[in-house]
């Protein structure tokens, strides 16, 4: 299997009230294309981070980070953008959807910047809103839409450009159970239909879904087992958040 | 992103916070308003001096007199003065000979040359019991049509015992022995009588000698705002005789020139280039378009000034609608952080808030140019009674208009209080636009 991501001597340090912090420390990764990866890590582990560099939307302390055969590390912000357009999706656990546009509007604004015309965007909006189950909630704004509902519309904002890649920050921190299980089916779904889906959580429910895991303590990738043997240590104390 | 989505999401986010857009677009509206207010009130007065002016000479007309350095040939020997004048001696001084006038003539534009010359005798004007007061000239028998007077009585053709009156000439007639608190009597009408000229000289003994001269109004001009409207036109040979009489030596125009000659040109555009020309040849020339354009470029100023006391308004309404950009990133930088996440470049985000500021400066300039224009035409009722009272009891020009709004002015104003918006958003939208993606998303 040919890998879509590879990343090596990944490090993103920065300072926070004068202490150096290593978000992350020296990771060496590759994602294969068409699975469903979960990077699992207790708060502060640098899971986050990560996504956020694979995504673009960081710049690495050192390192490479190589996306589909593109040096991400070394591209200017226009390139990357232009890049994580056509390659990316989004999710993010508080949804950042906008206040003032419809379930609708949400869906079709990274179109927008595509420069594609309204009634393409219209028709594929409507389209991915029915594949989410929301077809009957398309006028509505956030503010009508429940928390796994607004969810429901972020994921299908993310599949608006047709991306190879779907990044999820905490998908299901801020759901609850079912609609947690809901929008976990759907990440399910999107990587059986072909796409290489990566999502950062603590939640472990979400393990039964991956085809691949990666566990992240203190900045660096350690072995399931470390994991394990570190998470269930009661002076690591609660993990997750 | 196409300039229709650029539009549509900056209607869209200004319509979301409408009250705040509203109050920033207050100040612009005060800005703008002031500025058109003002502005029109500066082209008003402008346009109510020039109505003023209108006919205070034809623009097409050049006053052109020798060269003297400030003294005129009557200063000469027969007044007893003191010769040739401060700038030199006669030889140096260009006359306006017949040879002039044919050089003149010659100038490319020039339609009509006409000599004139102007009684500077000791007179008095009478008409029966009544004195009257005015300006006379001597001109050629038909000169008075090719300055392009009409009448409203008579002709304007002269001949040796006619005279041609202006239109106000008849209201400087007076009864010199009326008592205080008697009625003043109507103006006389004077076309057809005969009116008295009685020139007074003193001889070497101080006795007064008088010349009477009884010429009938043959005709009396239309009203055109000018001079002629105050002057008797006689013909110039009678005009010349008077002058001699008076001086008591002969007056030959081929050596002593003509005191003044009139030109005109076919088009007031080119009267400026022709004045040129005939300062160039040596003359004094002078046209009541220089008058026009100093009264002209004093408004255009005036017109600057007022516009930059609205600009100070518009200035403060730039920091407010600053202001309203900084706190609008602030309170939308998740959204900037999601709008880069879908693929937005920093030139989109850029865009998009320049976009939002321009809205706000155009959704005020275009409150203000209505403000402005409707405050304007109210002025314009109220002020332009009150100055037609003015006129009416002080004499004048009743104004058509007092603040007047060129169709130029709001849609400068317009364009520029949109570029103004988009200036005062351009450092709250450069930090938006250069936003670290992940840092906007994590702000909290």
């Amino acid at each position: 299997m040919t890998s879509l991501i590879q990343v090596s001597g990944l490090k993103r340090h920065y300072e926070m009230g004068g202490t150096l912090v290593r978000a992350l420390d020296g990771v060496d990764i590759e994602i294969a294309a068409h699975t469903f990866t979960v990077v699992m890590g207790p708060s502060g582990s640098g899971k986050s981070s990560l996504l956020y560099l694979l995504g673009g939307l960081d710049r690495p302390t050192s390192g490479e980070i190589t996306v589909n055969g593109e040096r991400l590390d070394q591209m200017d912000e226009n390139a990357l953008a232009l890049f994580r357009r056509k390659t990316m999706g989004f999710i993010f656990q508080s949804f950042n959807l906008v206040a003032s546009m419809s379930a609708l509007e949400n869906v079709a604004f990274p179109m927008q910047f595509a420069g594609i015309p309204p009634s393409q965007r219209n028709e594929r909006s409507k389209s991915l809103l029915e594949q989410v189950g929301l077809s009957d909630r398309s006028h509505h704004k956030p503010s009508e839409l429940s928390g796994g509902q607004q969810q429901r519309v972020a994921v299908a904002r993310a599949l608006i450009n047709d991306p190879m890649l779907i990044f999820a920050d905490e998908p299901t921190g801020n759901l609850d159970t079912q609609s947690g299980v809901t929008v976990m089916q759907m990440l399910s779904d999107l990587h059986k239909s072909g796409r290489t889906v990566l999502v950062v959580t603590h939640d472990p429910r979400m393990t039964r879904f991956a085809t691949h895991k990666i566990f992240l303590l203190d900045g660096k990738v350690v072995s399931e087992a470390d994991y394990q043997a570190a998470t269930l240590d009661p002076l690591i104390g609660n993990i997750g958040g | 992103m196409k300039f229709s989505d650029l539009i549509g999401l900056v209607i869209n986010n200004l319509s979301r916070r409408k009250a705040r857009v509203g109050l920033t677009a207050i100040g612009v509206v005060i800005g703008t308003g002031a500025v058109v207010i003002l502005v029109s009130l500066a082209i008003g007065l402008q346009m109510n001096a020039n109505e003023q002016l209108y006919g205070i000479g034809d623009l097409s007309q050049i006053y052109v007199m020798p060269a003297y350095g400030g003294e005129m040939y009557m200063a000469g020997p027969g007044m007893g003065g003191g010769g040739g004048g401060s700038g030199g001696s006669n030889q140096d001084i260009k006359l306006l000979t017949n040879a002039a006038l044919e050089e003149l003539r010659a100038i490319p534009g020039v339609t009509v040359v006409i000599p004139r010359d102007y009684m500077y005798a000791n007179a008095f004007i009478s008409y029966k019991k009544m004195q009257g007061y005015s300006g006379i000239y001597g001109v050629g028998t038909n000169d008075l049509v090719d300055f392009g007077y009409e009448t409203q009585q008579g002709t304007t053709a002269l001949s040796r015992s006619t005279v041609v009156i202006g239109y106000m000439v008849a209201q400087n007639f007076m009864d010199p022995y009326l008592r205080p608190g008697q009625e003043l009597p109507p103006p006389p009408d004077l076309y057809d009588q005969q009116i008295q000229i009685t020139l007074v000289k003193y001889d070497d003994q101080g006795n007064e000698i008088r010349k009477n001269y009884s010429l009938r109004v043959a005709g009396v001009l239309a009203e055109s705002g000018s001079e002629a409207d105050f002057s008797m036109y006689l013909p110039l040979d009678l005009v010349k005789s008077m002058n001699e009489w008076s001086n008591g030596t002969r007056i030959n125009y081929n050596k002593t020139g003509y005191n003044e000659v009139i030109v005109r040109v076919e088009n007031a555009d080119r009267t400026l280039e022709v004045r040129d020309q005939i300062i160039a040849m040596g003359y004094q020339a002078n046209t009541m378009l220089d008058f026009v354009q100093g009264i002209n470029n004093f408004y255009s100023i005036l017109q600057v000034v007022l516009g930059g006391v609205g600009a100070i308004a518009l200035l403060v309404a730039a920091i407010g609608i600053a202001n309203t950009m900084a706190m609008s990133i602030l309170e939308r930088t998740r959204e900037i952080g999601l709008m880069k996440a879908v693929g937005a470049t920093n030139r989109d985000v850029l865009s998009l808030f320049l976009g939002e500021a321009a809205g706000i400066g155009f959704i005020g300039g275009l409150g203000g140019v209505l403000t402005g224009w409707l405050l304007g035409q109210m002025l314009n009722v109220v002020a332009v009674v009150y100055l037609a009272q003015q006129a009416a009891s002080q004499g004048g020009i009743p104004p058509s208009v007092a603040v007047y709004t060129p169709l130029w002015l709001p849609v400068f104003v317009l364009a520029f209080s949109t570029l103004i918006g988009m200036l005062s958003g351009l450092y709250p939208a450069l930090r938006a636009a250069n936003m670290i993606p992940v840092m906007a998303l994590k702000y909290e």
